[in-house]
Order: structure tokens, then sequence, then C-alpha cells
């Protein structure tokens, strides 16, 4: 359960407030894995960067007792002057594993991109980057109840998309994903409910068809 | 409603503050590895910098012919002010862009805008304390005598300049935050500061009646103060504790003031 208490989140512009989000209070039962949908602008990658802490709301909180990863994304997460290596060395240190090197291990076998992984991030291309960001969070054990990614599937080759669909699905007992995508096959693949930004608000659906097609008969110009 | 307890695992939780530590620790190992691993000679600098503006003071002394600054030898007595002005010139550039430059890793939650700040705190009082020792044990191999008379007033006036440091640099996080070219502006006032606060003189080498040019500087008492400390034959004549106190209060207040503030500007 994830609950959004008054929760309003504004960006400060040269015209006043620029309100993304105003006055939600909204529970998420989190059985089900979301997908969230919304236009470029909406606040889609302002939400999951709120669920995972990277940035706070601008009034109201967000509560849950549940495990919540880091926001998966190609932005952010990764240090590009870091090595692979080191990213992932910094992420299991400030989770408070002590022995790094398994993990570094496990990260460096599942994204597979060779020698690379010892080389700065910033020289990776966008699959590669997707591909260690992915590794990080399966390879530690950290067993979160959520996990949040924002269009990370959406690069990547074949081989990549199916390992990391396989370890999607095998975690998907324990972990459920709250997942910003574009593509409405890649959503309706993993996520069973769906999220829809609108009107400043939030707009939750047990199943995933009926919020797409809110969506298409809100947002899509026939 | 799903039970809390059947979805959270038996992985440790750890509370609060053994988040940061664990944090700062990861964070230290980044920045020792970015700032001295680069390049080997990142140690040698930092030793032989201060070594290097304490020679050309030391040449200019001897040059005049003087062999002692307030009753102490020429050497230890730059060296008592050089090293804690370069701790303070070190800590506000570095503190002051603490947050700036870590911004990517505040996606990470356990990750808060202090943190980088404290991480570099740690690295420059560390650093402080290796030249320090390091120097002085050199100087006493060459027969000086090293060893501070009172040991407790030389660690308070130390540690003051820390809190003065660290409270002013939480503070410049605020000002970078809203105006980008306050690294700018920084150096520009540590450059006359290194003259205001008695890094190569003592309030007995100037004229009583110049005193008030110089006491309203923090820095200026907590180097006069440190001396006074440091050797049994200085005797200041207006390092004040109280004043100092004061201004680390003030300043620590207002680095954590502004810095609370702003808490949630500085990660987005």
């Amino acid at each position: 359960m994830i609950t959004f208490k008054q929760l309003s989140k504004y960006y400060p512009t040269k015209q006043g407030r620029r309100y993304i989000f105003k006055d939600i209070n909204l529970s998420l039962p989190m059985d089900k894995s979301i997908g969230v949908l919304g236009p470029n602008g909406a606040g889609k990658s302002t939400l999951i960067k709120m669920l995972g802490g990277a940035d706070y709301p601008s009034k109201g909180k967000i509560v849950s007792p549940l495990k919540i990863s880091w926001p998966l994304g190609l932005h952010g997460g990764l240090q590009g002057s870091m090595s692979g290596r080191e990213n992932v060395r910094f992420v299991a240190r400030i989770h408070g594993f002590t022995d790094t090197k398994v993990v570094e291990e496990k990260v460096s076998e599942f994204a597979a991109i060779g020698i690379y992984f010892d080389e700065p991030v910033k020289t990776y291309s966008s699959g590669m980057r997707a591909r260690v960001a992915f590794g990080l969070t399966m390879a530690f054990d950290f067993d979160f109840d959520v996990l949040l990614v924002d269009e990370l599937t959406a690069v990547g080759d074949t081989n990549f998309k199916k390992k990391s669909e396989k370890v999607l699905k095998d975690k998907y007992e324990n972990t459920k994903v709250i997942m910003v995508n574009h593509s409405a096959n890649e959503l309706k693949k993993y996520c069973q409910a769906g999220l829809l930004i609108k009107d400043q608000n939030l707009h939750y659906f047990e199943e995933i068809d009926h919020a797409i097609q809110e969506y298409q008969s809100c947002y899509v110009t026939h | 409603m799903l039970n809390s307890s059947e979805l959270t695992h038996a992985v440790p939780r750890r509370n609060a503050f053994k988040i940061m530590c664990d944090t700062v620790h990861a964070l230290l190992m980044r920045e020792v590895k970015a700032r001295f691993g680069s390049s080997k000679l990142g140690y040698f600098w930092a030793i032989a910098e201060p070594i290097a503006q304490a020679a050309v003071l030391g040449l200019l002394f001897t040059l005049i012919g003087r062999h002692s600054l307030a009753n102490v030898p020429v050497v230890l007595f730059l060296f008592s002010g050089i090293l804690p002005f370069k701790l303070f010139s070190k800590l506000l550039p570095q503190l002051s862009l603490g947050i700036a430059s870590n911004k990517a890793l505040f996606a990470y939650r356990q990750v808060a805008p202090i943190d980088p700040v404290i991480t570099r705190l740690v690295i420059e009082i560390a650093t402080y304390a290796i030249v320090y020792l390091v120097i002085m044990t050199a100087l006493a191999w060459l027969g000086f005598d090293v060893v501070p008379d009172r040991l407790l007033p030389f660690f308070m006036a130390n540690g003051l300049l820390i809190i003065i440091s660290f409270g002013l640099g939480l503070a410049l996080c605020a000002a970078v935050q809203e105006w980008e070219d306050t690294p700018k502006l920084l150096a520009m006032v540590l450059t006359p500061m290194f003259y205001l606060s008695g890094v190569f003189f003592a309030a007995t080498m100037i004229p009583a009646q110049y005193w008030y040019l110089l006491t309203w500087n923090p820095i200026f008492h907590i180097i006069e103060l440190s001396r006074d400390a440091y050797f049994d034959s200085y005797t200041t004549p207006v390092g004040d504790w109280q004043y100092v106190m004061i201004c680390a209060l003030v300043l620590l207040f207002l680095g954590l003031g502004l810095y609370r503030i702003n808490r949630v500007r500085f990660s987005a």
C-alpha cells in the first residue's frame, strides 16, 4: 500500500507556480504491478522520482511500509565519471553491504558488457547503461517490494529484453513494478493495473486496459 | 489492504544514523579516489603547498633579520598560522560545492544533500591533521620544540575553527544554489582574509590602535588563541574565546538553518 496524503507538487516558473499534482489523496493497493500513463510533461518521471525519494513533494507526503527501489532509469542513478563497477560498489555501500565484491560480480554477470564494466559510465551507450542500471537492482538481493522503472525496458537489444523480462517475472511473487513506458504493449506485458495522470490528479484503474482506453480517449487525437 | 509485515523481508533495517554513516563511508571512498587517486601527486601537494608558503614568508622575515616573531621561532610561528588558515581556506570552497557537484547521487534516497558536505569535512580535517603531524615531525627532527604547550585550548581553537567553517560552508551551499558565481566571489574574499587573519603577524606586532581593523574577524581570534595555547612565550592581548564561540554558534545556526530551508531544492 502506498498512500498519497494531500500531495501537491509544483515547479516555480516565471509565470508563477506550475502545478504538476494538486491535493492528491489516494491509496495504491500494490497487489498488482502498475503502469503509469500520461502525455509528455504530465509528471510521470516526477511521480516516479517522488516515490523513489529522489525528489520531494512540495506539500503533503507519500507514506508506505513497503521497500521501494530508487528510480531505475537512464538518467540519474549512475554517475558518468565513475565506472560501472564503482557505481555498483557505491550503491552496495549506501545500502549497508560491507562486502561489495559479490555484488560487483553479480552485476557484471547480469549486465554482460565485458571490459566496459571498468570504463566510465559516460562512455556507455544507452543500452549498456540500461543493462548496468537494471543489473544493479536485480543482482542485489535487496528484496524490494516495489520496483520503480522509468522507460528502462525501452532500450536494450532482444537478448537483454528477454533476460530482464524473465528476471522481472521470476521476482513477480514478491516484487511489484511501477513502470513508465510510452509503449502500451510493454506496459501490458508487465502491469495489470494502470495509473493515469490527468488534470493534475492521479486516477487508479484496476485493469490496465481501462487505463489505456481512458488515456487514448483523453489524449490521443484520432 | 496488505499487511505490511507480509511484504517486508528479513533484511536488517538500519536506523537513520547507520544509513548516514554507510552513505558517508561510500562517499568517502569515492571522493578520496577521485581526489588523490587520479594523480599520486595529490598527497604531495597537500604537504608541499603550506611548506612553500612558509618558505617564502620565512625567507622574507629572515632577510629583514628576524629570528623570532613574538618570542617564537619564525618557522613555528608561520606554520601555526598558515596551517589553520589553510584548513579554513580549503574547507570553504570544498564544502560550498559539496552539494552542487554531487547532485546525481541524490537519486538514491539514502544520500541526503548534507552527506557529501560532511564527507568533505572529514576528508579535509583528516588531511589537515596528517599534514600538521608530518610538518611538525619534520620540524621536531630539525630540533624545534613542536609540542603545543597547552593541548586542550589548542584543540578547542581548532574545533571552533572547524565549526565556523562548517557553518559557513553549509550557508555557502545555499548561496551556490541561488547564484552560481558564488565560488568566484568566495575566492575574491579569501585572498584579503589571508592578510586579515594574522597568518604572518601577531597582535603584539601591530600598534594597539589598529587592532580594531582585525578583531571583527573570528579567524584572527582563532589563530591568536591557538598561538597563545601553542607557545607559553606568547600571550595574546586580543584573543577572545567568548567572541569566537558566539561566532561559531551563530554561523552553525545560520548554516543548518539555510540547509533546512533549502533541503528540498538541493536535490531538485
